[in-house]
């Protein structure tokens, strides 16, 4: 682990009656070593254990294991719930990441203009990040509840015919998940945004403004390039956010119903290998849920990179 | 901060800026509302939450918040949940102090490769690596025990831990720790003497990131600790207060106000600090 080496032979003589410190570069990489070990066996392990497993014929905890080469993939390949799940993710990504981002770019943008009444926009929209996937999942569950306040806001307004068991409903269910981590993720994403908006020069704006730029264009033309290779970044923790953790608002509200309406790529890894127990074609789908990942990020890596 | 907002404030709204103060308050709004529901309803009855969910309660009797505590065994939840935030809070510290010390001060190629591969741990979800860490716990024996979680938690949050405060560890200048080194000091007590006390800044942002994410968890928690009320956390605690059949939806709303009392608490101390940490811990990404 030494990379470090003691310096006294290669550098050049000290200066004559000055003893130099030989430790001008310490060796201090060794002390990375401990949070390094955690690092490995708690994250990078397991994430390669998903590989392992992946070939295993596993069909519950304390069943045998044996090896099943790709027999879980091509189960998981011609599962119908598998392309389902997969289309609801792909909804769900479709929908939620744009919406998401472009009403937080907005809305970072007006934060960071700093309209009257900014500082308390700012306490309201930053919200998001303090509240608990489960406690966000309670609030939803008694707002959406047949006889909760959404249900009653609408017979309040005359369209009483639009009520609903919202979550328990195969039309609607999956499309209250997609609400809900659009309702968080743009007040969250748009905090970040007002922050990276407000590190940039003022001076900028005010050239537009002579030239009579109104609101929409200063937005998109003036402070959107400049900070396009952020939000490319943030672009890719909301798809991967979106893709991997929404398991947990499944879980939550629907468990994947009614029948399988809101079941998504996530959630089904985590049914399959905790309701019914087959951990070989749960974590195949992991890999694949993995894959479907990393070419995603590359591609918005690729589209945020280059202006055209 | 005290950037005068003059020239911005001083035009005339257009018609864009009209949408764009409608918009904005009209989603604050949607924000908001959500929450205030929750708050009413965790003073009222089904009856009085279905017939009239927006009207403030009757009374502020803390019947229902007794009723969660009582039910769901939220005072040990509690309880389970600070052990853990603050078990994991202090790990991810004794592990991520030294080694982002040691990142900040090392040239060699090894070191880069480590800082690298601690940065690649910003794209990976966690959630990614439920089933294989599932395991991991059972083979280690801590199947069903906080012991794993408070084990499991701060890994991770080491990754931004470690590129955040290596970042901070290399603002200290060279020379100070020159100075001290010709006073015969070793690794240990730069680290501790001068370099811990100048990451300060640092330091706060990680703790407010970590309590965040380790008091916020749920989906671990749940699978690894599961429903034993003397070991699960107040996150999953509070979900088991819905009934199939009738659930008593102001003891739910109490129970879900308790796990946000101490986010708000610390919030409301903090809030410069805390929006500050959010966006250092992301702008850096």
């Amino acid at each position: 682990m030494a990379t470090t080496t003691m310096s006294t032979t290669t550098t050049p003589a000290p200066a004559p009656g000055a003893v130099r410190p030989s430790r001008r570069t310490p060796r201090t990489t060794v002390m990375a070593v401990p949070a390094l070990l955690w690092y490995a066996v708690f994250m990078v392990g397991p994430i390669g254990a998903i590989f392992v497993i992946s070939v295993l014929r596993w069909p519950g905890m304390l069943a045998e294991v044996g090896f099943a080469g790709l027999d879980n993939y091509r189960a998981v390949l011609s599962d119908t719930l598998f392309w389902d799940s997969a289309l609801n993710s792909a909804v769900q990504l479709v929908i939620a990441v744009p919406v998401m981002i472009v009403g937080a770019f907005m809305l970072g943008y007006f934060i960071s203009t700093k309209p009257r009444g900014y500082r308390v926009l700012k306490v309201i929209v930053f919200t998001p990040a303090l509240i608990s996937a489960s406690a966000k999942a309670m609030i939803f569950w008694g707002m959406f509840a047949p006889n909760g306040m959404i249900n009653k806001l609408l017979s309040g307004i005359g369209l009483g015919s639009l009520q609903h068991a919202w979550i328990a409903d195969t039309s609607t269910a999956f499309g209250c998940i997609i609400a809900i981590d659009i309702w968080s993720g743009i007040g969250y994403t748009a905090t970040l945004y007002a922050a990276r908006l407000d590190a940039l020069p003022t001076s900028v704006y005010e050239a537009a403004e002579i030239d009579g730029a109104g609101h929409f264009r200063r937005m998109w033309r003036i402070a959107f390039p400049m900070v396009r290779e952020y939000v490319g970044i943030t672009v890719m923790l909301q798809f991967l956010w979106t893709l991997f953790t929404s398991a947990q608002n499944v879980l939550l509200l629907t468990q994947g119903g009614p029948g399988n309406s809101s079941t998504n790529l996530s959630f089904l890894v985590y049914q399959k290998a905790f309701v019914q127990s087959d951990l070989g074609y749960s974590q195949a789908a992991g890999v694949l849920l993995f894959a479907v990942g990393l070419v995603g990020m590359l591609v918005i890596r690729r589209l945020f990179r280059q202006p055209y | 901060m005290a950037r005068h907002p003059v020239s911005r404030t001083r035009r005339l709204p257009g018609a864009g800026r009209i949408a764009a103060y409608l918009g904005a308050w009209g989603y604050a709004l949607v924000l908001v509302l959500p929450l205030y529901y929750l708050l009413v309803s965790s003073f009222k009855n089904n009856d009085e939450i279905f017939s009239d969910p927006l009207g403030l309660p009757d009374s502020l009797s803390l019947t229902k918040f007794s009723t969660s505590i009582h039910d769901a065994r939220l005072d040990l939840a509690i309880l389970n949940s600070l052990i853990v935030t603050l078990c994991s809070l202090a790990v991810v510290l004794i592990l991520a102090v030294p080694a982002s010390y040691a990142l900040a001060r090392a040239k060699g190629r090894v070191a880069t490769a480590i800082e690298r591969a601690f940065s690649l741990g910003f794209l990976i979800p966690t959630f990614a690596a439920l089933v294989p860490t599932f395991l991991l716990a059972a083979q280690l024996g801590l199947f069903h025990t906080r012991t794993f979680i408070i084990l499991f938690l701060p890994a991770t949050s080491l990754p931004l831990a470690v590129v955040l405060l290596t970042q901070f560890m290399r603002t200290v200048p060279d020379e100070v720790e020159e100075a001290a080194r010709m006073d015969g000091a070793g690794n240990w007590t730069v680290l501790i003497r001068i370099y811990l006390p100048m990451v300060v800044p640092g330091i706060v942002t990680v703790l407010i990131l970590s309590f965040l994410a380790f008091w916020n968890e749920y989906l671990y928690s749940l699978v690894i600790i599961g429903p034993d009320q003397a070991q699960r956390t107040i996150q999953v605690a509070v979900p088991t207060l819905r009934s199939s059949l009738s659930t008593d939806f102001g003891v739910l709303s109490a129970g879900t106000v308790v796990t946000l009392i101490p986010v708000y608490a610390v919030y409301s101390v903090l809030q410069r600090r805390m929006e500050g940490a959010l966006m250092g811990g992301a702008v850096k990404l």
